[in-house]
């Protein structure tokens, strides 16, 4: 498991971190993100994936080995440590009878913000989706747009790197899609880097430039998504969508080397294939000879899923 | 500030100062009138009874009230935990949350020794030795920092206000009760134990040194008045031992909450 941020140096670190809790420990963990990175920190329900966090944001002192953000630790140089740090949490804790302008104007109070505090307010109000509710008391908002103004006290100021714990949650497909945006806005060009831990696994995999899977307070894999894949999955899942499929050409694609099983779900065909090796032009050579019409041929959707689902099977979580 | 100001329980302390220092100042003047109850040269003194009577009690379960809440009502809130993710020095966000509630307390006690004063104005008329009222609401605020502290230092070590509010009241009664209880068997029995003891009791210097500062600077008719709120006997026998005492208490409660909050990881939101 490589710990190198591919980024360049790294701006969060972990190093044989422990967090003991008594009942429960939480590592050794190491770590690196690098500058630019998107990372999806996976696991299931108390892996250590909120401790981690938690450390990172000097809420949490690790019991042994260290961890730096930016370079500092942030227990002890807390402030150097989380300047340009942002988070948004899982279950957002925001006063009820403020607005978002003023909650937002207390965020950046408190950042030191010197520049045209209304003017920022507004981009970032803007930037969520949440403007027209500028001056709705948060109590009156739905628990989507209260998750959208948790993310929007995380995007003020400036940031340069972003701690999303569940930052979709609530959220509906439109507004998933527009997050997923801004994030990739956000870290384009290695700018800013993200930090986001989820249970979605499509937008992780959508998003995410790289992915930690986290079990029982270890990390069990690191690399980008199709690493991951590769590492924990030994098969493979193509999918075709066609018109006109033969079952002679079906029987032709199980002839392909390394094809362990073709099924057809909801007409879309899925070929099992035994390892990674890329099938898609040997498939796609063999339907379009077949005359039949081929309209997507890849690489299944949900592969991080499956490799994730495996990953936590190989060490003893059944889910 | 904000937060705290709009809290109910903040208004409802408002509301309950405001019948404190009203209701009382009415009945007696309707009570007094040719009762003989207390003397007409006590009348322009009468604002004492307003000031001093609500030291004991009120004042100091107010000073719990705010302070308790102070930390723990963040943590279960889990807005401690949001603040203290952002780049703020955790020394700026103790000493800001300690000194926002004093500042919260300090605002109740100018309301309580102003409308003390109105309202004697209003029904005894004109008013005497005023001008010792500054002087005395910064003892009465330095006397209140006992059970403020104490309070203050509960509510970070067991981050439940609920919890800090018992534990707080209970030390805050037990201390009155036990001082009562001492000095009485004190009175009967003369052995000086039950005397030391209860100078030492957190309630006896927070109650002893506003009657230590003013009774000077008053004329003996006060005397009349204090008595009759009970406020005439100071346990803790001089101004430095009052002084001494309390700021032990203040600064070990202070050292132990913020030894606690340095150390200490930051609670998840509760409840």
């Amino acid at each position: 498991m490589s710990n190198a941020g591919p980024h360049g140096p790294p701006v969060l670190q972990f190093q044989n971190t422990v967090k003991d809790y008594g009942s429960k420990r939480i590592g050794p963990v190491d770590l690196s993100i690098g500058k630019g990175e998107i990372m999806g920190f996976l696991g299931p329900n108390g892996s250590g994936k909120t401790t981690c966090i938690r450390l990172m944001l000097g809420l949490v002192r690790p019991s042994s080995g260290n961890v730096r953000v930016n370079g500092y630790d942030p227990i002890s140089k807390h402030v150097e440590a989380l300047d340009h740090v942002a988070y948004s949490p899982e279950l957002p804790n925001i006063q009820t009878f403020l607005t978002p302008t003023e909650l937002l104007s207390l965020v950046l109070h408190e950042l030191g913000f010197q520049a045209d505090k209304d003017a920022e307010i507004k981009r970032v109000l803007e930037l969520v989706g949440l403007i027209e509710y500028r001056d709705t008391k948060v109590g009156k908002l739905s628990k989507g747009m209260v998750q959208r103004l948790s993310v929007a006290q995380a995007l003020i100021g400036d940031p340069e790197l972003l701690i999303l714990d569940e930052p979709m949650l609530g959220l509906d497909p439109a507004g998933s899609a527009h997050f997923r945006e801004v994030f990739r806005e956000f870290a384009v060009g290695g700018k800013g880097t993200v930090f986001m831990s989820s249970h979605m696994m499509n937008e992780v995999e959508s998003l995410c430039t790289s992915v930690s899977i986290i079990h029982s307070g270890r990390i069990l894999f690191r690399g980008s998504s199709s690493e991951v894949v590769r590492k924990v999955l030994d098969y493979s899942v193509v999918t075709v969508e066609a018109q006109g499929l033969q079952q002679e050409t079906l029987n032709s694609i199980k002839e392909i080397s390394n094809v362990s099983e073709v099924r057809i779900n909801n007409q879309i065909v899925e070929i099992i294939v035994r390892g990674h090796d890329d099938i898609r032009p040997a498939v796609s050579d063999l339907i379009v000879k077949s005359g039949a019409k081929l309209y997507t041929i890849k690489t299944a959707d949900n592969m991080l899923e499956r490799a994730y689902i495996e990953a936590l099977k190989k060490n003893g979580v059944d889910r | 500030m904000q937060r705290a100001i709009a809290k109910r329980k903040i208004l409802a302390l408002l509301a309950f100062t405001i019948l404190l220092d009203t209701f009382p100042y009415y009945a007696l003047s309707t009570a007094t009138n040719g009762t003989g109850l207390i003397p007409l040269a006590a009348y322009p003194y009468i604002w004492v009874a307003g000031v001093f009577g609500l030291q004991p009690l009120f004042l100091n379960f107010t000073a719990i009230l705010i302070a308790a809440g102070a930390m723990s009502e963040e943590y279960e809130q889990g807005t401690a935990e949001l603040l203290l993710s952002k780049p703020v020095r955790r020394n700026d966000y103790f000493a800001g949350k300690f000194l926002g509630g004093f500042i919260l307390f300090l605002i109740i006690l100018a309301f309580n020794i102003l409308l003390s004063v109105g309202s004697a104005l209003a029904f005894f008329g004109p008013q005497a030795s005023l001008e010792i009222l500054p002087g005395l609401f910064i003892v009465q605020a330095f006397s209140s920092l006992i059970f403020y502290s104490l309070a203050f230092m509960l509510g970070e070590l067991v981050r439940r206000s609920s919890l800090a509010y018992i534990f707080s009241s209970a030390i805050f009664f037990a201390s009155f009760i036990i001082s009562g209880y001492l000095g009485f068997i004190y009175t009967l029995t003369g052995k000086e134990f039950y005397r030391t003891v209860q100078i030492y009791l957190p309630t006896s210097p927070a109650n002893s040194l506003p009657v230590q500062y003013a009774s000077p600077l008053l004329p003996q008719t006060v005397g009349i008045v204090l008595r009759f709120v009970g406020e005439d006997n100071t346990i803790v026998p001089t101004i430095a031992l009052s002084v001494a005492i309390l700021l032990a208490y203040t600064l070990v409660a202070i050292g132990v909450a913020a030894g606690y909050f340095w150390y200490a990881d930051i609670s998840r939101r509760m409840g």
